[in-house]
């Protein structure tokens, strides 16, 4: 076996082309961030291979499926032969692949309001790659109470929409879409998630990186029949029942 | 006065990616939204369950907020208002 060179991050060939762009200290910085990625489906699985292949050195991983043949036009973390595998451990193997200075926590659970802050603690960032809007409210309230950036996407069809939630600048979530769609299976399409999954990646890149990320506090959505995309200010309301919760000055506040 | 709505995903199959309205001072979202049924055959059966009840993935948002914070239909509006209409996507 070839032994790999212990170097720096900002010397590693693989990211020479990038370091023009994020400079030596934002690799670094890539380097050393703690990600959390709560659902590896079609988001998290575009998440996951952008910020693996960027050098996101800690990635927490979370979700409690089991990987299907239906899930395989989307996924891109898993091929045919991983069907019946926890996603989890599949997409644990594959962010190794790409960058075998990662360090990688699969956590195979259910995200519920028991769980949440739990599953949370540490992490620089969460990264939204849910499919029910009951489990993305907990990551938002959690994020708020942890003050952990929460970077939000989701898809339906050739549709997807993301924001960036800053705890205590921007608002958040619950601020934005009060009103969630019915629970159940959308349609969704691969291309769909790579798009959105890739925004959601490119906020994390820049947030970890020392620069704006561009979405905070505004909401972007993809029209993929129009190949059109726009976005809109989004502002924090007083009433917002999670905001509400977030009082800065309470450190210790529990959900 | 003169306001301006941004329709987003599945508000696009029925309506304009951007209209300018002009509505009487004293118009409020309920007005906005039947001046838009008016203008655009499929939007009042896309946005409402009944009349006066939105469909519950209806989001609008006012200057940013979302009215279910401010005054749901009865939001009064201003000159100069921007008014953004979506539905939410629920997938990952």
């Amino acid at each position: 076996m070839r032994r790999r060179i212990l170097t720096t991050a900002s010397s590693n060939e693989r990211f020479l082309r990038q370091i023009p762009l994020i400079g030596e200290e934002g690799q670094e910085r890539l380097a050393r961030a703690k990600i959390c990625i709560a659902g590896a489906g079609g988001l998290g699985s575009t998440i996951a291979t952008y910020l693996a292949a960027a050098g996101v050195g800690s990635f927490r991983i979370i979700d409690n499926d089991i990987i299907e043949e239906s899930n395989l036009n989307r996924q891109i973390l898993y091929r045919i032969g991983d069907c019946g595998e926890r996603k989890v451990d599949i997409a644990t193997r594959a962010i190794r692949d790409l960058n075998p200075d990662a360090t990688v926590e699969p956590v195979c659970s259910f995200i519920d309001a028991m769980t949440v802050n739990h599953l949370l603690t540490g992490a620089d960032l969460v990264l939204d790659g849910m499919d029910n809007y009951p489990a993305r409210y907990h990551l938002n309230r959690a994020c708020l109470n942890l003050r952990i950036p929460y970077l939000h996407g989701a898809v339906n069809g050739f549709y997807g929409q993301a924001t960036s939630v800053i705890p205590g600048e921007t608002a958040c979530l619950r601020c934005i879409i009060p009103r969630p769609p019915d629970k159940g299976k959308v349609p969704i399409i691969g291309v769909t998630c790579g798009v959105i999954g890739s925004i959601q990646a490119t906020e994390a890149i820049k947030h970890i990186t020392g620069s704006h990320a561009a979405l905070a506090g505004r909401l972007l959505i993809w029209n993929g029949v129009q190949g059109d995309v726009d976005s809109i200010p989004t502002l924090r309301s007083p009433d917002c029942s999670d905001c509400k919760r977030y009082n800065p000055m309470d450190e210790k506040e529990e959900i | 006065m003169n306001v301006k709505v941004k329709a987003f995903a599945l508000f696009r199959e029925v309506m304009e990616k951007e209209t300018e309205l002009t509505l009487l001072e004293s118009a409020t979202i309920s007005d906005l939204l039947a001046d838009l049924a008016l203008r655009y055959p499929g939007f009042w059966d896309m946005a409402f369950e009944t009349p006066g009840v939105l469909k519950k993935f209806v989001n609008i948002l006012h200057n940013g907020r979302n009215i279910e914070f401010l005054q749901s239909l009865d939001t009064p509006l201003a000159d100069g208002d921007l008014i953004a209409l979506f539905p939410p996507m629920g997938g990952g």
